[in-house]
Parts: C-alpha cells; sequence; structure tokens
C-alpha cells in the first residue's frame, strides 16, 4: 500500500453560516486546501473529490453536493462522490479518500466536509439529527441524540461517581482552547463558578437532557474543512508547497443500530474495535499519542471515548481530568480544537475539522497558547449515530 | 355481508419476534437470526413466531428531555430504556414521577401522532 499524506489543510469559521449556500462553504474550505497546498492553479490534476456530508437533503433541500462544489471551484471533469455516514461523515470521506490513494487508484484526492445545519430552526434540526436513531424502535418513541446523550450520562454517573461539576470542567478546559482556535464557532471561555459553583449556575447552565446541561452539549454549528491527500510514494508528491503529514493510521467499526440492544449500552465496542484496528495499522499503542480530538458532542463521550482508546482505564478518566492531564499543558491533551463543545459541531464537517486540528497541531501551526509542545502523534476519534459507526484516525509527524 | 370488522378499535401493540428454527427472541425485527442465521421474510414472516411485547420490565436508564424535537409541544418528555423478564430491551417514553434507575415498571403501548407522517405506537413505561 502506498503511503497517504496530507499536503494542505482548509476550515471555514464554524458558527452560523446560514445565509450561505452549502457548496458555497464547502468551496471555501476547499479552496483554502489547495492554496494552503500551493496547488490552485492545477486543481483539475487532482484524481478525485470526495466530500462527506450527512443531510443537506433535509436541511438545506439540496442533494449532489458533490457535484455542485466541484462545479462551484471549476474543477470539472474531476470525479466527485458524496459519501454519508451520519455525523462521521467527515473521516468516513477521509478513510474512502485513504483507500482511494493506498490502492493506487488515485494519486491526489481532495477530502471536503461540510454542513450547513442552521438554516432550520433548533427544533427541526434535532427532529433532522434524530433520523439517524433506529426508525421504529429509537425515532417512532420520540428520542434523540440529546436523550441517548443523557441516559449515557446517567449509567455512567451512577457506575463509576462521575458528577454533574466534573462535566462542567470538560467545558472549562475546551471552551479555554476554543477561545483561542480562530475557527472556533464559540470563542469564549467560561469559569467553573460560572456553570457549576455559582449561586446562578441552574439559570446559566441548564438541563437539556438530564443530567446533560447546556455546558455539556454541543452547539448546531454550519462550517466546513477539508485536506488534500496526496500518495507519499508517487513522483507527484514533490509538486506540493507543504511537507506531508502522514495518516498513519485510519479504521472504522459498527455496532448495533438500537442502543438497548448492546449487551453493555456503557460500552462503546466500535470505537475500541476501530481504535484497535488504527493502533495496529500504525503499529502504535495508546502511549504514544501526543494529543487527541474526540468527538465530545455531549461531553460524557469525551471521557468515554478516551477509554474506549486506551487512554485511562474505565471509570477513571474524570479523575485525570480534575488534575489537568488532558489541559492543553497536561500529559495527554484532549480536545486542543476546542472539541464539538466549543468549537462546534456541523455534522457533516466534524471528521474532516477534526483532521485539520491534527494537521494544524503537528506542523505547530496552532495558535499561542492551544499549541501542544513537539506531538508526534495525533488520534481523532469521529463518532457517527450514537456510537454504531465510528471512524478512527492516526496522524503522523514524519 | 360486508365485513366492518376493519374499522373496530384495535387497541395499540408493538410486536416483538422470536426464530421457530432456534427460540432466539428479538426487538425490534431482525432480518437474519444471530443465532441460526434463518431468513426472516418481512412480509410473510414464515418460520418466525411474533408477540405482543408488553408488561413488567425494569429501568435500566433515564432521563428528563427538555430539547424535544419538532412536533412535540411538551415542556419536557421523560425517556427510558428498560429490560423486560424475557432479557428483551426497548426504549420508549416513561410516564413515572420520581424515576430511579432499577425500579419496577409495566410496559404500556400507546398510538403518538407527534413526529411526521403516520400515527405510530409507542412504549410508555408506567409504575404498576
Amino acid at each position: 500500500m502506498a503511503r497517504v499524506g496530507v499536503v494542505g489543510i482548509g476550515h471555514t469559521k464554524f458558527g452560523n453560516l446560514s445565509q450561505y449556500d452549502l457548496g458555497d462553504v464547502m468551496a471555501y474550505a476547499a479552496t483554502d486546501a489547495l492554496k494552503d497546498a500551493g496547488f490552485l492553479e492545477r486543481r483539475k490534476e487532482i484524481d478525485q473529490v470526495i466530500v462527506g456530508n450527512m443531510a443537506s437533503g433535509l436541511f438545506c433541500h439540496q442533494s449532489a453536493v458533490a457535484s455542485s462544489v466541484v462545479s462551484k471551484m471549476d474543477m470539472e471533469p474531476v470525479p466527485a462522490e458524496l459519501v454519508e455516514n451520519g455525523p462521521a461523515s467527515g473521516a468516513s470521506a477521509i478513510k474512502i479518500g485513504y483507500m482511494a490513494v493506498a490502492s493506487g487508484m488515485a494519486d491526489i484526492v481532495l477530502v471536503i466536509g461540510g454542513e450547513v445545519m442552521r438554516k432550520v430552526t433548533g427544533w427541526t434540526g434535532t427532529e433532522y439529527v434524530a433520523t439517524m436513531l433506529h426508525p421504529e424502535a429509537e425515532y417512532d418513541m420520540g428520542l434523540t441524540l440529546p436523550g441517548f446523550g443523557g441516559m449515557f450520562t446517567r449509567m455512567y454517573m451512577e457506575k463509576y461517581g462521575l458528577t454533574e461539576r466534573d462535566l462542567a470542567l470538560l467545558a472549562v478546559k475546551n471552551h479555554a482552547n476554543g477561545a483561542k482556535n480562530k475557527y472556533a464557532h464559540i470563542q469564549a471561555e467560561c469559569t467553573i463558578e460560572a456553570i457549576a459553583d455559582g449561586p446562578e449556575a441552574n439559570v446559566v447552565n441548564t438541563y437539556v437532557a438530564e443530567p446533560l446541561r447546556m455546558y455539556s452539549t454541543c452547539p448546531v454549528s454550519d462550517g466546513a474543512a477539508a485536506l488534500l491527500l496526496v500518495n507519499m510514494d508517487s513522483p507527484k508528491a514533490k509538486l506540493f508547497s507543504k511537507k506531508p503529514v502522514r495518516i498513519a493510521g485510519i479504521a472504522s467499526a459498527t455496532d448495533t443500530h438500537c442502543v438497548h440492544n448492546r449487551k453493555d449500552p456503557l460500552k462503546l465496542e466500535a470505537v475500541r474495535i476501530a481504535a484497535e484496528k488504527a493502533y495496529a495499522m500504525a503499529g502504535l499503542t495508546p502511549k504514544d499519542i501526543s494529543f487527541a480530538e474526540l468527538h465530545d458532542a455531549f461531553s460524557i463521550l469525551e471521557l468515554a471515548i478516551s477509554e474506549e482508546v486506551g487512554f485511562f482505564e474505565r471509570g477513571k478518566s474524570f479523575l485525570a481530568v480534575r488534575k489537568g492531564e488532558t489541559a492543553i499543558d497536561g500529559r495527554l491533551p484532549i480536545n486542543t480544537s476546542g472539541g464539538l463543545k466549543s468549537k462546534g459541531h456541523p455534522v457533516g464537517a466534524t471528521g474532516t475539522s477534526q483532521a485539520v486540528e491534527l494537521v494544524r497541531q503537528l506542523r505547530g501551526e496552532a495558535e499561542q497558547g492551544r499549541q501542544v509542545a513537539d506531538p508526534k502523534y495525533g488520534m481523532a476519534v469521529n463518532f457517527g449515530g450514537f456510537g454504531n459507526n465510528v471512524v478512527t484516525m492516526i496522524f503522523a509527524k514524519d | 355481508m360486508i365485513d366492518f370488522s376493519m374499522y373496530d378499535f384495535k387497541e395499540p401493540k408493538i410486536k416483538a419476534y422470536k426464530c421457530e428454527k432456534c427460540g432466539t427472541v428479538y426487538y425490534p425485527a431482525p432480518m437474519i437470526c444471530r443465532e441460526c442465521h434463518s431468513r426472516r421474510d418481512p412480509v410473510t414472516d414464515k418460520h418466525w413466531e411474533t408477540f405482543d411485547l408488553e408488561g413488567p420490565c425494569e429501568l435500566l436508564a433515564w432521563t428528563r428531555l427538555w430539547n424535544l424535537p419538532e412536533g412535540y409541544n411538551s415542556k419536557f418528555l421523560l425517556f427510558g430504556i428498560v429490560q423486560f423478564d424475557n432479557g428483551l430491551r426497548a426504549s420508549g417514553r416513561l410516564e413515572v414521577e420520581k424515576p430511579a434507575t432499577g425500579m419496577r415498571l409495566v410496559a404500556t403501548v400507546e398510538e403518538s401522532d407527534e413526529r411526521p407522517g403516520k400515527p405510530v405506537h409507542v412504549f410508555v413505561f408506567k409504575q404498576d
């Protein structure tokens, strides 16, 4: 298999971009990725475009977005296809791009992940996102993704002793990082007094799905992020202005569609299996990872995922958060970008955004105050459904 | 003689499935038995038994959901995951004053028209 590297990255600011066309948002990030790689003028030499998007048909009443974005970028006749895997669509698009290059089918692949969710109200958006649940056994019941987040949080609290204050500590940590990230949706810090300890915390930080509160739940965001992948063993690798960041491991796994049908509903088997496969592919162990981007659509997921990928023992991750081990200056910084909580979660863009953050950190290009000191390997976990289709990526600075 | 039985009131029910070959039970319906790999034809259900999933169960997890999706006009709804005595589990609504993990409940089925499209049958777990 050919080695695959990232030579260009692009990222829109996340936030409310509902006045813009989804194709324009994606093209903006993709153009930045091509400029970053010094390849904008030669873009028609790209072998393949792969677009990750979850639900443009619902949110934007628009289909065939891969064709739209290619045309907007004047890239015809470059082949372009869409990959959909719920909120893990972005990382799945990268995985398919990786497979295209590693297999020899393509040497240069442009991967774009994007979503514009805020054209509809939060009320409607919650309904659209819930369509990824089991149609009869979950969706029809009235359940939503925050609903499962709430139930998962309660089970974890009752089994391991996690408190609501522990969840608030995660928000404080991630907002501290996101406040410094120029792409983040919510570029503001929050204090533990305001959201947990103070007299008005119950008003500032209201319940969303008990015991999950607003500061333990990601915002609804719009945005896009893009990466240019290249075959590092091809002569074409010399065409780019940036040194590649190597994709050392990338893998995915699935779990039962119905959450209630998991033997232990607190175990995220797809996360564990995808991580084990990615470690094996990269020849690494959890101890080799310098920093990680973990899919904290709900803060509890940052904890549960960090345990499943082997960073901490089961039920012990929140103790590490209390000690600051996952802060930007800690032993293993997690969600250096601000995570989904602060950076935002445009569902189809999240996986590509996590990958862009890995590249920025490994290149040493993150903003002052949130750059990890000399990182060698970064990991990202992009979580589809409520853990039923998960992609794990490990990027390396060679 | 005209048959008007289609207009009779039918109590809402939710079906569970049993593989006739090996006896494994399922909810919701599978397409292939995980134990003996028997195929289920969703039109005929041939070689599969169906039965109403209802009755006593235990609450495994619950939440009070405040951000309900489009179609729901309540301020909040309670949801839970339960386990029936035959080992099957289900997700659904909870109508309990003070929910607590491990409490014994009874699963009932009601018709709901809040989601877009046709009315559907939903579980409502209640105290005995």
